[in-house]
């Protein structure tokens, strides 16, 4: 039971702790970090996307200037990343950390070149010379699942990573008994996080102690510490894994990836720090991949236009290898899970399918399958809404989960706490003018400008633990968070969380929450994390979790040192612990404020006059807790997006013009993050909308290897966004907050193909069912919608 | 400023063992971020940098600006022996009017063409299309000398060059020449220059200053152009007399279309969208993964109407909008 | 190698560098300065935006030895002092214009320029001033409201002053 206690900085727009030393240039980056003897990294990758492994000729590379070793597979032939899910029938695939025999995907290393800097490394590594022998490519996932196609690795009976099928009672029913059905087939691009930070590590060996210290780059430390031990056959406790500053992680971030491995043992090998700052090219290629998912997705409905069921078939290209720790399932078990969406389907059956193709493996980004389960089940909306006449936001009313069918049992098993999806339609019409827009739109109309509008409702499943992640068939089940809390004996807080913060805010929204249960000011709490050494256990941040799950560990391990404060000014101020109130730096008696005393004074107190202590008091003012968000099934902030764009009739190109958001993610902790967490997951979703696609050549050569290829939204491309909040609070979390990190970026691949489809509508029918909304797939469907217009 | 056609987007070849000499790991493998070693010049004056490049030849290659340069060092696309940074050398960064056009040093920056008063009322299409390389940074430093020797097909100036008459001043060790711009483009970053030659100046015509027009298809400020149009015409009397339309993004190297401008000739209305259709069925652009050949052309008709349309002006081309 | 002087901060600093260092890697490593980050090395993200006298540049598209004799300010120019912000910082804070940090001294040093030379700016022109910062946390909202009040607190300060 978590106590009352006055709320000063929760729920305000405090400026971060952070932003000074970041704004100032004094944030400490893993490329930042120089350890004494440390020698640079860089690693020779595979040009092919599948091969034989022929030879490695190091040729003149180890005598190279500055050079001090060239590593390659077979040096670290008893390390490999090797991720099972615990789905029955998963194929099991082994990443060796610098390749074997055979190569699965253009860019995976080869070999390892160590050098004074990295200069040298280069020129070293171009002397290197791969001969490898080029298999059969499997590049599409259709491909990937035809009898004939080359399977990829030994043992396996075909190219699934496994099949899943979910199907409620009454489905086939539903199904038969329905009115109307639509199919359609859609398609998200395989595209990616794309941090502005490239990937990084700096790996430490102690002989002396036998002991790895890895600085790198990563949102879960605890859990890279988990996977090196079993990478490595190495007990947890001889490793400690930093993650100071990180520039931006959204997911890409959240896996352990080879070259971790291969530092670590490269510094065990040489004695030195081993230094590898990843290039922006090896970023597009070995830095896991996301989104690429095809639905086809099929709608039985009433005349109306309400849902009766709801099939799906999903399929993921998860590329060459199970990453760690989420497995090869992720996505397909998250899209299985969440595509009903927010609305009230009761008979949902699902297939899925996790691929395995001669691509770069994918990891998590934002919102993971959310945003093609929203793309899915909003478009099957939108085509609905055009088979019945009816307008998009009432065929979305008929359907949209109400405020009485809360808690949810959703077909596919998962239980949505609360929610305000009904309010947030009606809200998101009001702040984004829908009729308005309705008027303007026909003006455009009336001049020959294509304008149109994006409407979307959608639920974020969030904070979810062990029920979910059980479900998901992870070997590490991420059911918790960690955090400690002490006062030293000058009265400041120190906060240590499992979780880490890479631009989320959290270094001060703990703090905001430690602040007020333990009534100090903001400046006495500092917040500390991405070390394994502060706190024993923990995930770490991803899913819109930490600030639910660090967030109410916090508050407990807070409320645990209150407890004592007060214990301890009880007996200093000879009143009852009932009686005293902590709040702005100082404990009183209930009703006397004059009779009082300072935090600092009794933290002094506590560590340096034990004499004074209550019996049965110990000198010591810290807790450490966890906190699951019990039931473990997850908080679900809801939202609704509005947007409109214009279109080029004669390019195709897209304008974004405006976006109005509203969002429900429960009690705000502070509002001006929780937008600017919002504005930025839109921004991406506009980049998954119109811009973002890694292509490949029919040999399987990546095409997207810098950034005049891979398009990154600019602050051109992103509008001005509308805001509005509700607050419905949870009932299952402490505080009743709810995560928010991912909801931008899961609506705009369906708000702006939406908007698109609509700016044509009254030329002719043509159904968008593939992003990016390029320029040439907007002229196609102009061209479509033409067509269709004229034939009619 | 990246080199859309250059970089990231290597031949392809087939799926066959390849022998050893026949790959370049550097190429093919996607891992370099640092230039390659290389000798390094900084000259005081035109006749050392002219000496210096007789002396180390072919595998030298000129420092201006660096914004097209550098990033193919740091990609290793390029690898001299020997660098010739004109960074020292006094004089080369001068606009002057000569003959009712400008003369314009080679090491000028985009960012001076784009805020140069001069520029602005002789040549205001120079100075539009400045607008449209890269960002503020690149304009900062990139030269026009330095993007007219790199000669991107898809870059701004090789394109404003030929739509404004322009000419090349090259010096050398032996002589100083001047090469028009309709010669002076050969292919796919390709010219005239010789390796031992160096771009000292630009000449651009003042005489299309009253009707001139640029569309640039961009997919986000500051790209390389998928597709320019740069459009000169001189009127007289209420008639194009000449017309000069150059496109970038189309070819392998910058290009004239003869039918597009032809068709500008004289006083008939519609001809904004009869030089587009000229120009879109004049050219058969390389698809590549920023859109295909068929999107390609229709960027072509969409640009050149816009570029003609600007040129004309509402009242020469009434019937733009057709 | 070659010997070569640079005002980096207002400070001279003299080194020996191998022409083909990148002034981004000069500044990082050399000089000590890590505010200025790498994010591309191929001049699209801006990260590693830089000052070369007064001029915004892109120091992974330029070579240390390039900017010989020169002055180069980067982003641990801007505060005056560590208990104040310049106001384009604060603006920053204030606004929350920024999240991870990583693309943000590159984006100051644009702003920083744009305030030397163009002070009135609405919003679509401060957008487009900013095309070449790529920023991947913010969504950019933030930062544009950023850039506003800087530029206002900026010209208010040059009318009182």
């Amino acid at each position: 039971m978590v106590e009352s206690q006055a709320r000063r900085f929760f729920g305000s727009r405090v400026s971060r702790i952070e932003d000074d030393r970041l704004l100032r240039g004094r944030g400490r980056y893993v490329a930042d970090i120089e350890l004494p003897r440390e020698l640079a990294a860089k690693f020779v990758r595979s040009y092919e996307a599948h091969a034989s492994v022929a030879e490695i000729e190091l040729g003149d590379a180890v005598e190279a200037e500055g050079v001090h070793a060239v590593f390659t597979g077979a040096d670290f032939a008893d390390s490999e990343i090797r991720c099972v899910s615990s789905y029955e029938g998963f194929q099991v695939s082994a990443q060796p950390i610098l390749a074997l025999d055979r190569v699965r995907f253009a860019g995976e290393a080869l070999a390892m070149v160590i050098a004074d800097d990295e200069y040298l490394a280069e020129d070293a590594a171009e002397m290197v010379f791969a001969d490898l022998a080029p298999l059969p490519v499997v590049l599409d996932l259709d491909a990937a699942l035809a009898s004939d196609a080359e399977v990829l690795h030994d043992g396996w009976t075909d190219n699934a990573y496994v099949r899943r099928a979910v199907k409620t009672d009454g489905f086939d029913k539903a199904a038969a008994g329905a009115p109307h059905r639509l199919t359609i087939d859609l398609r998200n691009a395989r595209h990616g996080a794309i941090p502005m930070e490239n990937r990084a590590c700096v790996a430490d060996y102690d002989r002396g102690s036998n002991r790895f210290t890895l600085h790198t780059t990563t949102q879960v430390p605890h859990l890279i510490r988990a996977g090196l031990a079993l990478a490595m056959d190495v007990p947890e406790s001889q490793i400690r894994v930093i993650a100071p500053d990180v520039g931006g992680g959204f997911g890409v971030k959240a896996q352990l990836y080879t070259e971790e491995v291969a530092c670590c043992l490269a510094a065990r090998e040489l004695g030195r720090p081993i230094k590898w700052v990843e290039d922006r090219r090896e970023h597009f290629v070995a830095s896991h991949h996301s989104r690429e998912h095809r639905h086809r997705v099929t709608g039985y409905f009433d005349d109306l236009g309400r849902i009766l069921a709801l099939e799906a078939d999903i399929r993921v290209d998860m590329g060459a290898y199970s990453v760690f720790p989420w497995t090869a399932t992720m996505d397909n078990g998250m899209a299985m899970g969440i595509l009903p969406g927010p609305y009230k389907i009761r008979e949902y059956s699902a297939t899925g399918t996790p691929v395995c193709t001669n691509k770069t493996p994918y990891g998590a980004y934002r919102g993971v399958a959310r945003p093609a389960a929203c793309f899915s089940i909003e478009r099957l909306i939108d085509q609905i809404a055009r088979h019945r006449g009816l307008d998009r936001a009432e065929v979305r009313r008929r359907n949209l989960l109400g405020a009485d069918d809360y808690p949810w049992h959703s077909p596919s098993g998962l239980v949505y706490d609360s929610g305000s999806l009904a309010e947030s339609l009606e809200s998101v019409l009001q702040l984004g003018e829908y009729d308005v827009l309705l008027t303007e739109q026909a003006e455009a109309r009336a001049q020959g400008r294509l304008f149109g509008i994006g409407l979307v409702a959608f639920t974020e499943q969030t904070a979810h633990t062990h029920q979910e992640f059980k479900q998901r068939g992870v070997p590490i089940v991420f059911g918790y968070e960690t955090a400690k809390v002490r006062l030293d004996a000058s009265g400041t807080a120190v906060v240590s969380a499992s979780i880490h913060d890479h631009g989320q805010g959290l270094e001060t929204t703990l703090a905001q929450i430690a602040a007020d249960r333990l009534g100090l000011d903001l400046d006495k709490v500092r917040v500390e994390y991405g070390d394994t050494n502060q706190v024993a256990y923990g995930a770490g941040t991803f899913a819109s979790r930490s600030a639910v799950l660090a967030g109410g560990a916090v508050t407990r391990a807070a409320d645990d040192v209150a407890a004592t404060l007060k214990e301890v000014a009880a007996h200093e101020l000879e009143a009852a612990v009932e009686d005293m109130v902590i709040e702005r730096g100082r404990l009183s008696v209930r009703g006397s404020p004059v009779v009082s005393i300072d935090i600092s004074e009794l933290c002094r107190l506590t560590y340096q006059r034990p004499e004074r202590l209550p019996e049965g008091i110990e000198p010591s003012l810290e807790s450490s807790r966890t906190y699951d968000a019990a039931p473990g099934t997850g908080a679900y902030t809801n939202a609704a997006h509005l947007s409109t764009v214009e279109i080029d009739p004669m390019t195709g190109k897209t304008a974004v013009l405006t976006y109005a958001i509203v969002e429900d993610c429960g009690p705000m902790i502070n509002p001006m993050i929780v937008e600017g967490q919002i504005f930025g997951g839109v921004a991406q979703g506009i980049g998954t909308a119109l811009f973002e696609e890694f292509l490949y050549d029919e040999n399987g050569q990546p095409q997207s290897l810098t950034f005049s290829d891979y398009l990154i939204p600019t602050s051109t491309d992103v509008p001005d966004f509308a805001v509005a909040h509700l607050e419905t609070p949870s009932p299952f979390t402490i505080g009743g907050i709810k995560g928010m990190g991912e909801g931008g970026a899961i609506a705009p691949g369906a708000v702006i193909a939406s908007a698109i489809e609509d700016a044509l509508s009254h030329l002719g029918e043509t159904v968008v069912t593939d992003l990016p909304l390029t320029p040439e797939r907007v002229l196609t469907h102009i061209d479509q919608a033409i067509a269709q217009g004229e034939g009619q | 400023m990246l080199d859309s056609d250059d970089i990231g987007r290597r031949r392809r070849e087939p799926a066959k063992r390849a022998a050893r000499d026949e790959i370049d790991m550097n190429d093919r493998g996607p891992v370099r971020m640092k230039p390659p070693k290389f000798d390094y010049h900084a000259p005081d004056t035109v006749r050392e940098a002219v000496a210096v490049l007789a002396d180390v030849g072919d595998s030298a290659v000129v420092l201006s600006g660096g914004q097209s340069l550098i990033p193919m060092l740091n990609l290793r696309l390029a690898r001299p022996t020997d660098v010739v940074d004109l960074g020292a050398i006094d004089g080369l960064a001068n606009l002057e009017p000569v003959d009712g056009g400008l003369e314009i040093g080679a090491m000028v920056t985009h960012r001076q063409m784009e805020t140069n008063d001069l520029v602005a009322s002789i040549t205001p299409l120079a100075q539009h299309a400045a607008g449209f390389i890269g960002h503020r940074a690149i304009r900062n430093r990139g030269t026009i000398g330095g993007s007219i020797a790199h000669a991107d097909p898809a870059a701004e100036w090789p394109a404003v060059l030929l739509a404004l008459d322009g000419t090349i001043t090259l010096a050398s060790a032996e002589t100083t020449r001047t090469v028009p711009g309709d010669q002076f483009f050969e292919a796919l970053f390709t010219t005239a220059k010789r390796p031992d030659e160096l771009i000292t100046s630009v000449y651009l015509s003042g005489r299309f200053q009253n009707s001139w027009g640029f569309s640039e298809f961009q997919r986000r400020t500051g790209d390389f152009a998928t597709v320019a149009v740069a459009v000169g015409c001189v009127i007289a009397t209420g008639a194009v007399v000449e017309a000069r339309i150059a496109l970038a993004g189309v070819a392998e190297r910058p290009v004239r279309c003869p039918d597009a401008e032809q068709a500008l000739i004289g006083t008939r209305p519609g001809r904004a969208v009869d030089a587009a259709i000229a120009a879109r069925d004049s050219f058969e652009p390389v698809g590549d993964c920023h859109g295909s050949t068929e999107f390609r052309k229709r960027l072509v008709f969409a640009e050149t109407k816009r570029a003609v349309t600007q040129a004309l002006g509402p009242d020469l081309e009434s019937r733009a909008n057709a | 190698m070659r010997d070569i002087t640079v005002t980096i901060n207002g400070r001279p600093m003299s080194a020996t560098v191998d022409p083909r260092l990148l002034l981004s890697d000069f500044i990082r490593q050399d000089a000590g300065l890590t505010g200025t980050h790498v994010g591309c090395e191929h001049g699209y993200c801006g990260s590693c935006t830089v000052h070369v006298d007064g001029a915004s540049t892109r120091s992974c598209l330029t070579l240390a030895v390039q900017v010989a004799g020169r002055k180069v300010d980067t982003v641990e120019s801007l505060a005056p002092d560590d208990e104040t912000l310049h106001p384009i910082q604060q603006a920053f804070e204030d606004c929350h214009g920024l999240q991870c940090g990583f693309c943000t001294p590159g984006l100051l040093m644009s702003v920083a320029e744009l305030a030397n030379t163009n002070l009135v700016c609405d919003r679509a022109k401060i957008r487009e001033h900013l095309a070449g910062n790529i920023c991947r946390c913010t969504g950019y909202h933030q930062i544009i409201d950023a850039v506003e009040q800087a530029l206002a607190e900026i010209r208010e300060v040059q009318i009182d002053g």
